[in-house]
């Protein structure tokens, strides 16, 4: 177990809102080692990025942990104190915000914010070995180090990027959890930045779990990918078992919503319907509504998160077949 | 500006087959209904709006009182006198509830009576405000330009400028009446902060797509800022009617305090009576000072909880989520 | 910075020429100008009249007058005053416009400090009842009819618990046997003021230098000196005790002003700070491990400024009409009370320079407030 680094174990969580509760994540578990790079992927909504502030104990106000474990090397991050939570925040787990741009304040310098996170937890003895580690920093990021003692609005979008994912890098993290780190870039920028995160990860061995709607942009980054639909995790898998043989209905409409550069011409499958209201979900599997495989059973009771073999998990009761 | 769908539940035959004032009377209706309960929401609007009708009532019931119970020789705010008791200004009784002002006057006769003065002034200086406000607001954000610089410039100027420093100086030197004093008040109100706000409103409406079909359309300037533009003002131009009355009110009292206008009888003037007769420090004469400036406090204060209730409405991101 | 400074003032000083010509038309544009007044003398015969106003240039036509009026204003001219003849305007201005700006500033400081820190409380601790009063608290204070406010605040603190002297800018049997007059007194005691606000400025700006540990005792540290350092001054040169007096009675009016415009910037600021809580930065600085404290006084605090601060300039023009009133009500001779006076008495030199002096000093704040807002916010030093 000692290469474990992450388990989540049924972890489940709603929001308190004035129309009622929302069940935005549902008895969710899986394990990260060290090392790997996890994608979670989804539609809006699915509550992917619920469960990243879950990890960090991030979340809102009317936010409320329903159970469920978080273990962080065998200690339960859900059972922590604000005080010890706040030395797990940015030492052991870190975030890349979605649209990363807002997660620097305008009003201070960007390496002022990047020591910020340095002292809170103590890194360094002096201001100069601060600035030492932050010019090492953001040449790992390939930025220009004269640029910490400019202000956020002077940088340009990626280059933003590219100082919150150094932020992320200060204090070095075992696990980096990247939200839609590219999703507000253009495609050009986008692709260098995966290259380089993956590149970071590989080099650094830190674990990340990357959140994205883009399944194309998670397949190029992620070891593993985890499937997510109106809070419940459907399918998890390798990259290559997702693509090549999903099994969930679900995660088989995702890959046949794609067109294939290469390969014959077909048809594009599109999944009829919409997310289901997570304040009243549909009792059973949660997508059955959806599902052209759905029967009696899938109307009644919740499907397991069964190891079809491999470590290749499912909750469903007619997974597709390959033909 | 609450945006409406069209009733998906009756045919499209007789929606076709009903007048075009018909159909938008009734989306009016429909979004009225929709501001008020939003309105209705938030307690201090309502508590704002209580506060005006029970003012409402007090300015209603001076003629009626005067007409049945009150002599007019004894209770008319500006001339009366009672001869019956000795001394001016006499505490509460019974005949006069709110005491006797130091020239024998009914308090609480004047205190009504002034309602009137203050509810006039603050709505001529509404409206006034809100007819400038918007045109110049619409006028600058559409023609843009010097237009624009200039009423920016003027309005820069105005919100600098301390408005009873300046109110002071006029009302010492020209005779100013009521009337008068809305229509400066509703000028400088007019072309001040409010014209910037709305001229931004102006800018956000003027560069939305059913302006520029409205152009294509063929429709000329006049025709756009006056069917198109100005209507989707109106929220915000109202909820500075609002502000627009709260300051008038305060103004008047405060020049009428130092004795500067020329008007028969207001709640300032009430109180300048007092200090002029040397009974302001007095506080035993407490219906000579209290009444009057809790009134105005009052109904300052009423008008003011209305706008901000309002611009909870107009104003989306201000609501409670 | 320099940049935007520069044009900050430029454009100030335009606005400034359009002030004083908006107050020259002013004045000159009533019926009848006050040559009537002036020479309303029945004894004088009509052409005695007619020389005595092309004496007084009354005859010249408006441009010129302008013209002529501007150049004095340029040379400190401003005319004698029909009321407190023959002092010069100047004269009268310069001996009362520090207090008046003495009044203005403390209130103002007064004012946005606790303000912002109870807004800033207030955001914090939300809860149904406190937001309750304090709304509530808050439209009063700010619609309330201020002369009787400050009516009540006399008869309060001055007349019931004889805390504070009802009135006016001194004791005057105290001062039967000072050495020295209330002006040079005030001015020391404003020279005082200045100088060890500078001080405490540079202080606190070295003092950022420092670890953060070691901020605050140095800064509480700093005031202590300079407190002791005033206080030590003040008693070595004998009209301490003057200087007290002119304190004492300045206490309650600052207070007064103070109180009624706190109101609307705590207010603000709690908006404010709830809206900048909902900022992606915020939830960034707790994910890298900050305190709330932190959060709270480092972040979003910073961020909360900007829009009160942008709301000092439109309260400028409320605190200076206050200011009238507040003088008026203690008898306080600052230039509010004379402006008023002056109005009453239709001493038309005295009220323009009177107008005057109010345009300069709303706009020197203005310009201040802009600096600071420059300062606050970076974005906006390179527009």
């Amino acid at each position: 177990m000692s290469n474990i680094l992450l388990n989540v174990e049924d972890l489940s969580m709603h929001y308190s809102t004035r129309a009622g509760e929302v069940s935005a994540v549902d008895n969710v578990s899986f394990s990260l080692k060290k090392g790997e790079a996890m994608g979670l992927v989804g539609e809006s909504g699915c509550g992917k990025t619920s469960i990243a502030t879950t990890l960090l104990r991030l979340m809102p106000d009317n936010a409320l942990v329903k159970g469920g474990h978080v273990y962080l090397d065998d200690t339960d991050l859900l059972s922590l104190r604000e005080e010890e939570m706040r030395q797990v925040r940015w030492k052991r787990i870190s975030m890349v915000f979605q649209a990363a741009m807002n997660a620097l304040n305008p009003v201070y310098k960007v390496g002022e914010q990047i020591i910020e996170a340095l002292e809170t937890h103590h890194m360094f003895a002096t201001n100069e070995e601060a600035r030492q580690r932050i010019v090492e920093l953001f040449t790992l990021v390939d930025l220009d180090p004269k640029m910490l003692d400019q202000y956020p609005h002077e940088y340009s979008g990626g280059m933003r990027q590219r100082a919150v994912i150094a932020m992320s890098l200060a204090c070095h993290p075992d696990l980096i959890i990247a939200d839609e780190p590219t999703t507000a870039l253009d495609v050009i920028v986008q692709d260098n930045l995966l290259r380089e995160m993956m590149a970071l990860q590989k080099k650094l061995g830190m674990s990340m779990i990357y959140i994205s709607h883009d399944i194309a942009v998670i397949a190029e980054v992620s070891d593993r990918i985890g499937v997510m639909y109106a809070g419940r995790l459907v399918e998890l898998a390798t990259s290559e078992h997702i693509f090549k043989r999903p099994l969930h209905p679900y995660t088989y409409g995702l890959m046949s919503a794609f067109p294939s550069i290469i390969g014959p011409k077909r048809e594009l499958t599109t999944l009829p319907g919409e997310p289901p209201d997570l304040i009243k979900p549909p009792p059973g599997c949660r997508f059955h509504p959806r599902c052209p495989f759905a029967t009696e059973i899938c109307t009644k009771e919740v499907p397991e998160f069964t190891d079809m073999g491999g470590g290749h998990f499912v909750a469903c009761y007619h997974p597709v077949e390959v033909s | 500006m609450a945006e409406l769908s069209t009733p998906t539940s009756t045919p499209v035959a007789a929606v076709l087959e009903t007048p075009l004032w018909q159909v938008r009377l009734r989306l009016l209706l429909r979004g009225i209904k929709t501001n008020v309960g939003l309105f209705a929401e938030n307690p201090i609007g309502l508590v704002g709006l209580g506060i005006i009708f029970l003012f409402f009532i007090l300015m209603v019931a001076h003629p009626i009182m005067m007409k049945t119970v009150w002599d007019p020789n004894i209770y008319n705010p500006v001339t009366g006198y009672d001869p019956a008791l000795v001394a001016h200004p006499s505490p509460p009784s019974a005949t006069h509830l709110l005491g006797t002002d130091p020239l024998g006057r009914d308090v609480l006769s004047q205190l009504m009576w002034s309602t009137r003065a203050a509810f006039s002034l603050g709505i001529i200086a509404a409206l006034v405000t809100v007819f400038i406000a918007t045109t110049v607001g619409a006028v600058s954000a559409y023609f843009g330009g010097l237009v624009d610089t200039l009423f920016m410039r003027l309005a820069d100027l105005i919100i600098m400028t301390p408005t009873i420093t300046i109110l002071i100086v006029l009302a010492a030197l020209l005779d100013l009446g009521t009337i008068h004093l809305a229509v400066i008040i509703g000028m400088l109100s007019g072309f001040g902060g409010a014209t910037i706000i709305i001229k931004s409103q102006a800018l956000t409406i003027k560069v939305r797509t059913y302006i520029e079909a409205a152009r294509v359309a063929g429709g000329g300037n006049a025709h756009i800022i006056l069917r198109h533009i100005i209507p989707n003002l109106m929220p915000l131009s109202f909820l500075y009617m609002m502000f627009s009355v709260t300051s008038a009110i305060a103004i008047e009292a405060v020049l009428s305090f130092f004795g500067l206008l020329n008007i028969r009888m207001s709640w300032g003037l009430m109180i300048y009576t007092t200090s002029f007769a040397g009974y302001l420090m007095d506080l035993k004469k407490w219906w000579l000072i209290f009444p009057a400036s809790i009134s105005i406090t009052m109904l300052c204060a009423a008008f003011y909880l209305v706008g901000r209730a309002l611009d909870e409405v107009v104003n989306p991101r201000l609501r409670k989520r | 910075m320099r940049r935007y400074l520069i044009r900050r003032i430029a454009q100030n000083i335009l606005t400034f020429f359009l002030f004083l010509t908006a107050v020259y038309l002013l004045l000159d544009a009533q019926p009848g100008d006050f040559g009537d007044l002036y020479l309303a003398d029945p004894r004088l015969t009509p052409q005695q009249r007619a020389v005595l106003r092309a004496n007084l240039g009354l005859d010249r036509p408006v441009i010129e007058r302008y013209a002529i009026w501007l150049r004095n204003f340029f040379k400190g001219d401003l005319g004698i005053s029909f009321s407190n003849y023959p002092r010069k305007v100047m004269d009268v201005i310069l001996e009362r416009a520090p207090r008046t700006i003495i009044l203005f500033t403390s209130a103002t400081i007064l004012a946005y400090y606790v303000g912002f820190v109870m807004g800033k409380i207030l955001a914090w601790k939300r809860g149904g009842l406190l937001e309750y009063l304090t709304t509530v608290t808050g439209v009063g204070l700010y619609t309330v009819f201020l002369p009787w406010f400050a009516l009540m605040m006399v008869w309060f603190f001055a007349f019931t618990l004889g805390l504070f002297p009802i009135g006016k800018f001194l004791d005057p049997v105290l001062w039967r046997a000072s050495p020295v007059d209330a002006n040079y007194v005030f001015h020391r005691m404003l020279l005082t003021a200045s100088i060890s606000a500078i001080v405490l400025m540079v202080w606190v700006i070295f003092a950022q230098r420092l670890n953060p540990a070691q901020r605050r005792p140095a800064v509480w540290l700093g005031t202590g000196i300079i407190l002791a350092g005033i206080l030590l001054y003040w008693s070595s040169t004998g009209v301490g005790r003057y200087a007290a007096d002119i304190l004492h009675h300045l206490i309650l009016p600052i207070l007064t002003l103070a109180t009624v415009n706190f109101a609307g910037v705590m207010l603000l600021t709690r908006n404010s700070m709830l809206e900048t809580l909902r900022e992606d930065y915020i939830m960034a600085a707790r994910a890298k491990g900050l305190t709330e404290k932190s959060v709270r006084d480092k972040h979003a605090s910073r961020n909360a400024m900007l829009p009160v601060a942008t709301s000092f300039v439109l309260a400028l023009a409320f605190v200076l009409d206050g200011g009238v009133i507040t003088e008026t009500i203690f008898s306080w001779p600052g230039m509010g009370l004379t402006l008023l006076d002056a109005a009453q008495r239709q001493d038309v030199p005295m009220v323009t320079g009177a107008l005057v002096f109010t345009g300069v000093l709303a706009l020197t704040a203005h310009l201040l407030a802009d600096i600071l807002y420059a300062f606050l916010d970076p974005r906006i030093r390179y527009s």
